[in-house]
């Protein structure tokens, strides 16, 4: 047990340095985050604009320009934890792979790097919803950073699993840019009308908008809109792990007997 | 003096991709204290038979059984480029499960590591990010050392420290599996093969060190 948890711990704080050196990352974290987050609040217009909370079974009116926020901030979200997700998943294959050939569990690699992702959703969606704070004052700012944090955990399992499919960061950042932005337009009354289509509930991020525009908006915790999310963060997570693990293709520690598959 | 049981043992091992046979059924008994070799021209498979002994691939059939631990030094330098020499030797300290880095160390020395423990892959040589390579590989001290081209961007001196090195180990009952595509150590090795249309064959080395080219790495 002492040696699981000493694995688990050295692979956690190597996982941290892996995305402490992912500057990109950091910058956009950083600096555009803010200057998104409070450019898109200011400069889109405050035209009321009806949004159906399905989740909630009620229609709620919002500003265009906090819609537009809100939207922003959970794009923004997942592109920078889908990003981080796949590049160090990606370039930390080979080493990852010859670690547990060397004995490493595997286990251990893969709890550090779920436990990475969770911890870069929730600092990234606190960070974001604190920045939505000084703007306007949500009705449920715990409300709001639980949906950031599920959309973020969302793309952050959606980058592993792009990361053991595909070979470059251009074709996996390209990919997840692609997937969120479908994914929010079509979700948003300003840029289309399938926003009110039955079809949106089967969205990546469909039950963090749902919960985020709650939160802005109503008093009460839309609770239909949780288990789509849960089942798209633990379904990517489980995906991305599986992916994770077959790409490795280490099917054991170097030195045990070898034999063909029966 | 080390017995002769073999540590590792390769039975009819069998290796394709694509339907395109690479490995057709190779035999190979490797005792202990033994340092051996195996050539063969590009594309031969010799890679892939090391990956297959190293637990890295499944053969489609056949089957390898070691007695001891395995370290293997890949041909390609698998380090992370986001960590330190001090941050890889951690890494590699807790895979093993090993108390100390004592060994680490003492093989840095032998192999002129140049002190820059906190230094990232992408800021050294060719040569001494192999150096690191060799060292993650051989620090655990294991029974049986695989190595794929394990000197390529060694200078002069540093591939003479390798061999004493390999030396040493078979002295202490280590056994040693150098792979390469050429055969001008043959000199060093106590047994050398040829990977030729899949199949090991054992080859007088003499006949291998007129055939190959003979030079330094």
């Amino acid at each position: 047990m002492k040696r699981q948890w000493d694995c688990y711990a050295t692979a956690l704080r190597m996982t941290f340095v892996e995305h402490l050196r992912n500057r990109l990352a950091l910058v956009i974290v950083v600096l555009f985050i803010p200057v998104w987050t409070i450019l898109i609040y200011v400069l889109s217009l405050e035209i009321p604009l009806p949004f159906h909370v399905r989740a909630a079974g009620r229609s709620v009116t919002v500003p265009a320009n906090v819609l537009n926020q809100i939207g922003g901030a959970l794009q923004i979200l997942a592109l920078i934890t889908g990003f981080m997700m796949f590049v160090t998943t990606m370039r930390s294959a080979s080493f990852d792979r010859r670690l547990v050939r060397s004995g490493f569990p595997q286990l251990c690699l893969i709890a550090a790097k779920l436990t990475a992702l969770a911890v870069v959703a929730v600092s990234v969606a606190l960070y974001a919803t604190g920045l939505i704070c000084l703007t306007h004052r949500p009705a449920q700012p715990l409300l709001l950073a639980a949906a950031l944090a599920g959309g973020a955990l969302i793309y952050g399992g959606i980058g592993i699993v792009l990361a053991a499919v595909l070979t470059s960061d251009l074709a996996g950042m390209f990919l997840v840019i692609v997937i969120c932005s479908a994914d929010l337009a079509l979700q948003s009354p300003l840029a289309t009308t399938a926003a009110g289509s039955v079809l949106v509930r089967y969205l990546p991020d469909f039950g963090p908008m749902q919960s985020a525009v709650a939160a802005i908006a109503l008093d009460t915790v839309p609770w239909h809109a949780v288990a789509p999310a849960a089942c798209w963060a633990l379904g990517t997570a489980a995906l991305g792990v599986s992916a994770f693990v077959s790409r490795r293709g280490a099917h054991q520690p170097a030195g045990a007997p070898v034999t063909a598959r029966p | 003096m080390p017995s002769d049981e073999p540590v590792l043992r390769v039975r009819n091992v069998r290796k394709g991709y694509r339907q395109v046979p690479v490995l057709r059924g190779v035999d190979l008994a490797l005792p202990p204290g033994r340092v051996a070799g195996i050539v063969g021209e590009n594309g031969a498979g010799k890679t892939t038979l090391l990956r297959v002994l190293a637990g890295d691939l499944r053969p489609d059939g056949g089957s390898v059984h070691c007695g001891g631990r395995i370290g293997h030094c890949p041909q390609e330098t698998v380090l992370h480029d986001a960590f330190t020499v001090e941050q890889h030797l951690r890494f590699f300290q807790v895979a093993y499960g090993l108390e100390s880095l004592r060994r680490a160390e003492e093989l840095m020395e032998v192999l002129r590591f140049p002190a820059r423990r906190r230094a990232r892959p992408g800021t050294l040589s060719g040569g001494t990010r192999q150096k690191l390579n060799l060292v993650l590989a051989l620090m655990h001290d294991p029974d049986v050392l695989l190595l794929d081209e394990p000197y390529q961007g060694f200078d002069w001196e540093t591939y003479v420290r390798f061999w004493d090195l390999a030396e040493e180990l078979r002295a202490r009952g280590r056994s040693v599996l150098v792979v390469s595509h050429l055969a001008y150590d043959a000199g060093r090795l106590d047994t050398l093969h040829r990977l030729e249309d899949g199949v090991l064959r054992e080859q007088e080395r003499d006949a291998a060190e007129s055939g190959d080219r003979v030079g330094a790495p």
